[in-house]
């Protein structure tokens, strides 16, 4: 054994050249190979913490009839079905030991009307309840414009405003202002507060001068359900989210009483409007139906805007309202008694994403929901096959790499068995085994795989290591979506540099293999018939 | 006592459509000890004749005992176990690892034999190098040696692990005629001090004094 690792390793610094080739070659494989996994680990883990902890959470609860998955970016002005069972959904949801925790949501695509003649504009939406939503998402946004004084443009100044204050309204990333200025001409800023220059766009401040500046703007829901109702929303904040700002970005959130009544969801008297009249005939007839589409209770809101609670039994055709005040006593109860679209839901941290959306969706069918589960992965559609198709990408492309890197090394190690023929005859000659001149090929590669592929390896580490210091930010949707979030954060995990290594020996190996087989079948004869 | 028995050997190397009979029936008998020279001109068989004896090459009819073991009928681990234990090779060119240094490649068959401790293997290989002259030169690798030196240092290697036979196909041919002499005499000398059984070939008549016994071969055939 320490024989054959001496003439490995004297054999290697005898041919010096060739050594230093398959070494490079190694090194860059290694280092490659350990950048790129540094890469699409930090991808894997901003997306999951960036999109768990900042939109999603782990699990969307979904409306049974959605053919797709992909319910957050559906094809755009397409609307999401909804859940109208919400507090049947809770006591189940609460029941099961592996949720954190779970928050009701409307998201919709609405309609921005333009007030000035122009062009509408359009924008997707989120309805929350502001108190529950910041307490699932905690700081997921910061406010960069609006009631910034006390509270340094934290999410609880949106939060005070809303919940403490009762207040409703929308809050507007700065994305989709921009966008909403592109397609109606409009530049929205917050209640209360003055335009701020720096935060203007490329083309808003080439129209300085004629700014049309407003903090209303009447939204109406796009349903293809539901008849649609507008409504005006003052902007409570222009904000920005902490991480895929330009991905979230095109998400406003508005409070959910009014997001109800801009999707239509709500009140008596509209709830009637809402089926057409073909449904109309359908449902007039019968009862369980419309049960099963409404449900029997659900949040009411009048022309007004007073927010009530009623029982409504089709059937009978009467309505019994419980009347509540906007000021007082609207409670938590009032607001889930009304209509969702999605539920988001987070794990506990111990519970494996596959296994929990697999055990939740049996509950969820088995106690006919109507709803189904779906990860975080399918909800998010395009961003989470995106993420597979950057790491399918880099994995060719390393893939490739190591292709082309065996090729060569494979042919080179070969050439030196040919050429160290005589050599290996004549050592046959004197009584060396076969296993001793596979070891000593496995020993050069190795030595070199393990020398330039360490350093490599070491390499690597380090420049994973020095990426976050550089603090590389992207507004790119799609580097934003390799970078997981809006830094270039490559991380790596033990678990990770294990597999680099693993790697490295099979790739040692592989490469190993046909040369050994050319050296071992040389024999003495080959070697003395050269005389 | 026949260190090697001999019968009836015949190797035929097929070159394209034709045969050639590279050996046509050999039988002869070598006694332990000897100092055997095969004779010949060129391409009348004797390397043939010393790579079966040698069991790097394959006869294609006949028998080849050696101390007691018929090698025609064995493996390549077999094979390569003769060759270890048995046998001592001094080729023409070639004798050395390159990457090893003087005492490293006379160790180096001691080693693969696994069966001395270190300190012994080294004992062995000193002697052997002090035998052939070369103390001075033992930390040099074979690039760093001439010719004849190196020559010396391969038969210290082919007698370093106590072998019956040692075969030295022309182990003068790349020599200066003086230098192979001295070759001969070391050769001849290691024959009489450790009784290691000596075969060697060469086309050269003037070498014969050297040899206990001659064999001369032509056309693949003993001749008297
Ligand atoms: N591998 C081979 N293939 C074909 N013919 C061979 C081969 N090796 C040797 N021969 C032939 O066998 C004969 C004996 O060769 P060899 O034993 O090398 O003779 P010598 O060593 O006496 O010069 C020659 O005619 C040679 O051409
Ligand atoms: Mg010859």
């Amino acid at each position: 054994m320490q024989l054959i690792f001496k003439i490995a390793w004297r054999n290697i610094f005898r041919h010096k050249g060739r050594s230093i080739i398959i070494g490079i070659i190694l090194f860059l494989g290694a280092l490659l190979m350990t950048v790129g996994s540094s890469v699409i680990s930090g991808m894997d883990r901003g997306l999951e913490k960036n999109i768990v902890n900042g939109f999603l959470g782990d699990i969307v609860i979904i409306p049974e009839k959605e053919k797709s998955d992909n319910i957050l970016f559906k094809l755009y002005g397409e609307s999401v079905d909804t859940i109208t069972n919400y507090k049947d959904i809770k006591k189940q949801l609460i029941k099961e030991d592996d949720l954190k925790d779970f928050l009701p949501v409307g998201k919709n695509v609405t309609t921005v009307l333009n007030e000035e003649d122009g062009d509408p504009g359009f924008t997707m939406v989120l309805g929350v309840d502001f108190k529950e939503y910041c307490n699932f998402f905690p700081d997921n946004f910061q406010l960069v414009e609006g009631d910034i004084k006390n509270g340094e443009g934290k999410q609880a100044v949106i939060k005070q405003k809303m919940v403490e204050n009762q207040e409703t309204g929308i809050v507007i990333p700065l994305k989709t202002r921009e966008d909403l200025y592109d397609q109606m001409n409009v530049w929205l800023i917050p209640e209360k507060s003055r335009l701020v220059e720096e935060n203007l766009s490329e083309d808003a401040k080439d129209n300085r001068s004629e700014l049309k500046i407003k903090n209303t703007a009447v939204f109406m829901g796009m349903s293809s359900t539901n008849s649609t109702s507008d409504i005006r929303l003052t902007v409570k904040g222009i904000i920005k989210y902490s991480a895929l700002n330009t991905i979230w970005g095109h998400f406003a959130i508005m409070d959910i009483e009014s997001y109800r009544k801009c999707l239509g969801y709500f009140g008596a008297s509209e709830k009637l409007d809402i089926i057409d009249e073909e449904k109309k005939k359908l449902l007039g007839l019968e009862t369980d139906s419309i049960e099963n589409l409404f449900g029997s209770t659900d949040v009411l809101v009048s022309d007004s805007g007073n927010v009530e609670v009623a029982d409504i039994d089709f059937s009978k055709k009467e309505v019994s309202v419980v009347p509540t005040s906007r000021n007082g006593s609207s409670t938590n109860v009032d607001l889930e008694a009304g209509v969702y679209n999605l539920v988001f839901v987070k794990l506990k941290d111990n519970i494996n994403l596959e296994d929990g959306v697999k055990r939740l969706n049996s509950t969820l069918s088995s106690s006919k929901l109507g709803v189904r589960a779906v990860t975080w992965k399918k909800a998010s559609g395009f961003i989470g096959s995106m993420a597979t198709i950057i790491k399918g990408a880099l994995f060719l492309f390393v893939a490739f790499l190591f292709f082309v890197a065996i090729i060569i090394i494979v042919n080179t190690l070969t050439m030196a068995a040919i050429e160290r023929t005589t050599e290996i005859g004549m050592m046959r000659a004197i009584g060396a085994r076969k296993a001793m001149v596979t070891g000593m090929f496995i020993g050069e590669t190795s030595i070199l795989s393990g020398l330039f592929g360490g350093i490599g390896l070491v390499v690597g580490i380090a420049i994973a290591q020095l990426i976050p210091l550089f603090n590389i930010t992207s507004e790119n949707d799609i580097v934003q979506l390799l970078f997981g979030g809006d830094t270039f954060h490559p991380f790596l995990s033990m678990g990770d540099i294990l597999v680099v290594i693993f790697e490295l020996i099979v790739v040692t190996l592989i490469t190993v293999i046909y040369p050994i087989i050319v050296a071992i079948n040389i024999t003495p004869l080959d070697a003395i018939s050269r005389d | 006592m026949n260190i090697i028995e001999i019968k009836e050997l015949t190797k035929n190397y097929p070159l394209g459509s034709t045969i050639v009979h590279a050996l046509r029936g050999i039988d002869f008998n070598i006694a332990s000890g000897d100092f055997l020279s095969i004779v010949g001109p060129s391409g009348s068989g004797k390397t043939t004749l010393l790579n079966i004896i040698g069991c790097i090459d394959n006869a294609s009819s006949g028998s080849v005992n050696i101390g007691g073991v018929e090698i025609t009928k064995l493996n390549d681990k077999e094979i390569t176990d003769i060759r270890l234990h048995k046998i001592g090779f001094i080729f023409q060119t070639f004798n050395l690892i390159p990457v090893l240094d003087v005492l490293e490649n006379v160790e180096f068959p001691l080693l693969l034999m696994k069966n001395r401790s270190k300190s012994e293997v080294k004992k062995r290989a000193e002697s052997l190098i002090d035998a052939v002259g070369l103390s001075e030169h033992i930390k040099h690798r074979p690039s760093e040696l001439s010719g004849g030196q190196r020559q010396r240092v391969a038969i210290a290697r082919a007698l370093v692990t106590n072998p019956d036979i040692v075969l030295a196909d022309e182990p003068t041919a790349n020599l200066d005629s003086a230098t192979g002499e001295q070759i001969l005499e070391l050769m001849k000398e290691m024959n009489r001090k450790e009784k290691t059984t000596f075969i060697f070939s060469t086309h050269d008549s003037n070498v014969i004094k050297y040899a206990g016994y001659v064999l001369k071969i032509k056309d693949g055939k003993m001749v008297n």
